[in-house]
């Protein structure tokens, strides 16, 4: 594929590090190995295997793979919930080690607190910072209104459809203005229209915030289609396989689905990762 | 709404339209309610005019009436209410406070509730009236003693129902509120506590039921007041009445409480899938 590189020339080239400068690199991944220990089968699962990845600020990555292949595992690491077994992931030069509001997640079963109606889920992340409360409802609406939820402030989650739960969990994510938008497999439990219109949808939010985001899926249209670039895992043990870089200009528009590059690209992707997906199931 | 609802469920009878008033004056839940109750009062009643059942064994529902209504005027029976509710609220808070705090923990650190539950699990089966001759032993006859069969019949549900709920918190929803950059007061006060009060509140009316019921066994025995006395004095008085009085005042008590906090729990749970049928 046209962008591979080796992990370790990064790590070993750090001091000069010519063309990646250092001061760009908001994410950078450095090794990361994740091991399970199995305490019915006392054997060890490598969930991750030396992954290296360096990512930009305002980058959207798209994690794919099939099951198994660690890019949730991952992610949950880049969020802070779980620690690596080795390596490190520094953001801004230092180590992440608990989750932090600069680091919001979208997750694939939307995670909404049934309890509170969508203004309250969305105002939350204020509510941590502290800020008062006519700006937390200032803000949470001009986001419900940024994710055409404008209507449904006072809904509960239940009262909702799949699509509008992940609306409002995106709102929720976006609201306490994090440097990195997290998404595990966020469209994964929706029906497929709704699922395209999501996906333009974060694909116009995601460029008019400027945000750095990182898509785990296993979707290969969805990760080409949202992309900048494409970082294409392998599983038994995780690890970091290809890397695809997505040309197609933003904000991406519904019409690039049937570029020639993009119909080729998927199609060259589904034909190298077929042998694992079949090996998956 | 739920009338509706009930409709729905009953098509058989939009076939016979003439019903549907009175139909719909019986869908209400309150209203079966007391249709079950006075339906009960009266096959009792019948039972015992006809004398099915002789008028010494069983009093009629009239006679306990008469019985409960002597009794409120002379005042006993408020004495003697008045003292199984302060007795039961007491050994209820503290079985609510210490339930909570001890299921509050065991749930949230496995380790902790590794070497804890083993203990409360031996204890649970003990049943309170096997409690008694101890509990006579070390706090007398009074109402020390009622606080705490009070509190050994409700904490262990409280407990029970705390752990469950914490241990069944949804990792997605702590994680999604820490990523948010929740504070630990925040994730307590926003999260844990509103994600839990749809199995903790059930477990709270079991437990006040259960109290209730302790309350009056620990009164048989081990008190100067309270229905439980009631009904153990007119027992030696052979005051039938009073006994069986003093029955249905504990039975109608215990269903006032329980409707009562069902009606709260619907309230605060209106979110919950469990209570959206």
């Amino acid at each position: 594929m046209n962008a591979q590189f080796a992990p370790a020339t990064f790590a070993a080239a750090e001091p000069a590090a010519p063309q990646a400068s250092t001061a760009e690199v908001q994410i950078d991944i450095r090794n990361v190995g994740k091991v399970y220990d199995s305490k019915a089968t006392h054997q060890a699962v490598v969930a991750l295997d030396g992954v290296s990845l360096r990512i930009k600020k305002g980058e959207f990555i798209s994690l794919l793979g099939p099951s198994g292949c660690g890019k949730s595992t991952l992610l949950s690491i880049i969020a802070g919930f779980q620690s690596a077994s080795s390596g490190q992931i520094l953001q801004n030069g230092r180590p992440i080690s608990k989750p932090d509001a600069s680091r919001t997640v979208v997750f694939q079963d939307y995670a909404l607190f049934g309890w509170m109606t969508v203004q309250q889920n969305v105002e939350f992340g204020l509510k941590a910072k502290g800020l008062p409360k006519a700006e937390r409802a200032d803000i949470a609406r001009s986001l419900i209104k940024t994710v055409h939820l404008a209507g449904f402030e006072d809904k509960y989650p239940h009262q909702m459809s799949g699509g509008m739960k992940q609306r409002a969990a995106i709102a929720r994510a976006l609201a306490p203005d994090p440097d990195i938008l997290l998404m595990d497999e966020p469209f994964g439990a929706l029906d497929a229209q709704t699922r395209v219109l999501l996906q333009e949808e974060i694909a116009r939010i995601s460029t008019e915030a400027g945000k750095t985001v990182i898509f785990v899926t296993h979707g290969i249209d969805e990760a080409v289609f949202l992309a900048d670039r494409v970082v294409v895992m392998s599983p038994r043990p995780g690890r970091v396989r290809d890397e695809v870089l997505v040309p197609l200009p933003r904000p991406r528009t519904a019409e690039m689905r049937s570029d020639p590059w993009f119909v080729s690209t998927v199609k060259d992707l589904w034909e190298t990762l077929k042998p694992e997906w079949q090996k998956g199931d | 709404m739920e009338a509706e609802a009930d409709a729905g469920r009953l098509p058989v009878e939009t076939m016979r339209p003439r019903f549907t008033m009175i139909q719909n004056a019986f869908a209400g839940r309150p209203m079966r309610a007391a249709v079950g109750l006075t339906a009960f009062f009266a096959i009792w009643q019948a039972v015992t005019q006809l004398n099915l059942v002789d008028g010494f064994l069983l009093p009629s529902p009239v006679a306990i009436a008469e019985a409960l209504w002597q009794l409120a005027l002379d005042g006993s029976l408020w004495v003697h209410l008045g003292a199984s509710l302060q007795r039961v609220a007491v050994g209820f808070l503290f079985a609510c406070v210490v339930g909570l705090a001890l299921g509050l923990i065991c749930g949230w650190w496995r380790t902790v509730s590794d070497y804890v539950r083993p203990v409360i699990e031996a204890l649970r089966p003990i049943p309170p009236l096997a409690w008694i001759p101890i509990t006579i032993l070390w706090f007398g006859l009074g109402d020390a003693a009622s606080y705490f069969l009070v509190f050994l019949g409700a904490v262990f549900p409280v407990f029970i129902a705390t752990y469950t709920a914490i241990r069944g918190l949804d990792r997605n929803q702590m994680n999604a509120a820490l990523c948010l950059g929740a504070k630990p007061w925040q994730l307590f006060t926003d999260v844990l506590i509103p994600a839990s009060l749809p199995i903790i509140l059930p477990g709270l009316r079991i437990a006040l039921g259960v109290g209730w019921m302790c309350v009056v066994t620990a009164e048989l025995i081990a008190a100067q007041t309270g229905l439980g006395y009631l009904i153990q004095q007119s027992r030696m008085l052979f005051q039938i009445n009073n006994v069986v009085a003093g029955m249905v005042t504990i039975g109608l008590i215990g269903f006032a409480m329980s409707a009562i906090l069902e009606r709260i729990e619907r309230r605060v749970n209106a979110w919950a899938p469990s209570e959206r049928s």
